[in-house]
């Protein structure tokens, strides 16, 4: 779909100078000489490559279509996630690095839409927020009362979480999955 | 578009007003008259990379188009024709069409002064005491740091020619840069789209792309100067014929302000008007009420001087420490 490159957001698909591109960076500038200009920052979705480029706002610029379906999160390695298609069980494999943080908050089983463009995996399109059980957590200084004071505390999925004192291993803690930051407790295990 | 309410930027705030309040002390001191403007105009000067806020005046049966004022340049430079002086103008500006974003917003403010009797060689070192004069005095110091810079304002500031930069930047020579033809051919071939794009378009991409990352980021602030005549509206000519007497100051990549020796000649000034006014009709831009009446100022005769606009809120946003300039505002409206 060809678009004004102006109305380019984070997060959507381009093709440009032959090849997909996912937009990491949108922002408007306005030089005061010349055009308005979008500057962004485009991700290779086939290669680790990442590339700065300056359009002009009204420069027209091919977006794709993506289409959304939901998967089945299976595992990952150091380069893949892999994901299953539970109706087909079909299998498909995203670039860990197109993916980012979120990763680190997904567990194995979990439903997630992934952003399909010809029956291709482009992306994740994260959850707001996860729920993830603490598996460690250093119990708090008796005392230190300093308010907003936050601990280092491990999920269930491995990842590290920076968490108030008060949270203790079993806790479960919600989480924003694309900032990793910690925003509330949720319920208590035992 | 919603209103945001952003307390947690009280710190932030804070800091601003410290800035603000440095800033009408050096003018204070330095004699520079403050100018109380309307930001309401019946009439504006055209220009055709900008869009403007139209509004109406309503009343009983009297109808008048009205506008939010772009930049407060139409009504400080009758003042100086009158002989007002040295004189600034901090408040708000108002640009449609400018999406928010970290460096933008269309209701902004604006910090602009005018020297008298000098020319923009002046200027650039006024800046340099007014950043100087604002470090010192809200933060002690003559460092600022900004991410992962530190710029010393005390030490000599780097100075480079527009055409030096797209040299020694972007590696395209003088006689491409000034020739509209070349220009855009070697636009093509380093792959930028060309198609229905005027000269200033293919500078002003190129010069974000490829020139402005390397300004201010050595340790000091950087000035560029002399930049194509068809990029000054309201500047003075150089004798080449080919650049005019506008410089910008830049801190960390980012650029602060717009500074010229200022256009004194009518017959020019009057020229200029034409043209940008034909460039906006065919931007399809608003038809605005042009101001001929500065046309009529400039007659009377207006003395040599001087005059730059800096983006308040990010010169702020520098020596706070943010990057975004809405971390130093309580309210902010967001898309």
């Amino acid at each position: 779909m060809k678009t004004d490159a102006g109305n380019l957001k984070k997060g959507q698909f381009l093709s440009y100078n032959n090849e997909i591109w996912q937009v990491q960076k949108a922002e408007f500038y306005s030089p005061g000489k010349g055009s308005a200009l979008m500057k962004t920052v485009l991700k290779n979705i086939s290669s680790d490559k990442t590339l700065s480029y300056t359009f002009k706002s009204n420069e027209s610029v091919e977006t794709l279509d993506v289409d959304v379906i939901e998967l089945q999160y299976l595992y990952k390695d150091n380069n893949f996630l892999y994901f299953m298609n539970e109706r087909t069980y079909e299998q498909y494999q995203l670039n860990l690095s197109l993916v980012g943080n979120v990763s680190n908050y997904l567990r194995e089983g979990d439903k997630v839409y992934v952003l399909m463009y010809e029956n291709k995996p482009l992306s994740l399109r994260p959850p707001q927020s996860v729920r993830l059980k603490v598996i460690k957590a250093e119990e708090a200084v008796k005392g230190d009362t300093v308010s907003g004071a936050k601990k280092i505390v491990m999920v269930e999925t491995g990842a590290s979480v920076a968490a108030p004192l008060f949270i203790k291993v079993g806790d479960i803690i919600v989480i924003n999955p694309e900032t990793g930051e910690y925003v509330e407790r949720v319920g208590k295990q035992y | 578009m919603k209103i945001q309410t952003n307390i947690q930027n009280l710190k932030n705030y804070k800091l601003y007003l410290k800035i603000e309040e440095a800033t009408h002390q050096f003018f204070k001191k330095n004699q520079y008259l403050r100018l109380d403007l309307p930001v309401l105009s019946p009439a504006l000067i055209p220009e055709s990379y900008l869009e403007i806020f139209e509004t109406r005046f309503n009343y009983l049966n009297n109808r008048s188009s009205l506008y939010l004022t772009p930049s407060p340049e139409l009504f400080i430079k009758r003042l100086l024709v009158e002989k007002i002086g040295d004189c600034y103008y901090l408040g708000k500006a108002f640009r449609d069409g400018e999406l928010f974003s970290p460096l933008h917003s269309p209701e902004f403010t604006i910090l602009e002064f005018y020297k008298v009797g000098v020319d923009y060689n002046y200027l650039k070192k006024e800046i340099q005491k007014l950043l100087l004069f604002i470090s010192q005095s809200v933060f002690k110091k003559t460092k600022i740091t900004y991410g992962k810079l530190t710029i010393d304002l005390n030490k000599k500031w780097e100075e480079i020619s527009v055409t030096e930069a797209f040299e020694k930047y972007a590696h395209i020579k003088p006689k491409e840069l000034f020739n509209h033809n070349l220009f855009k051919k070697r636009a093509k071939n380093k792959g930028y789209q060309i198609n229905n794009c005027s000269y200033s378009d293919l500078f002003s991409q190129i010069y974000v792309q490829e020139i402005e990352p390397n300004l201010g980021v050595n340790g000091v602030p950087t000035i560029i100067y002399d930049y194509p005549k068809e990029l000054a509206a309201l500047a003075k000519l150089n004798p080449d014929g080919l650049t005019a007497q506008r410089f910008e100051f830049y801190i960390a990549g980012v650029e602060l302000g717009d500074g010229y020796t200022e256009l004194t000649n009518w017959k020019e000034q009057k020229e200029r008007f034409l043209k940008e006014e034909k460039e906006r009709k065919k931007a399809r831009k608003i038809d605005h009420k042009i101001d001929w009446g500065f046309i009529g100022y400039l007659k009377k005769g207006l003395s040599k001087c001087a005059g730059i606009a800096i983006g308040f809120d990010r010169l702020a946003m520098i020596f706070v420490g943010v990057l975004d300039i809405k971390k130093l505002k309580l309210i902010n409206l967001v898309c």
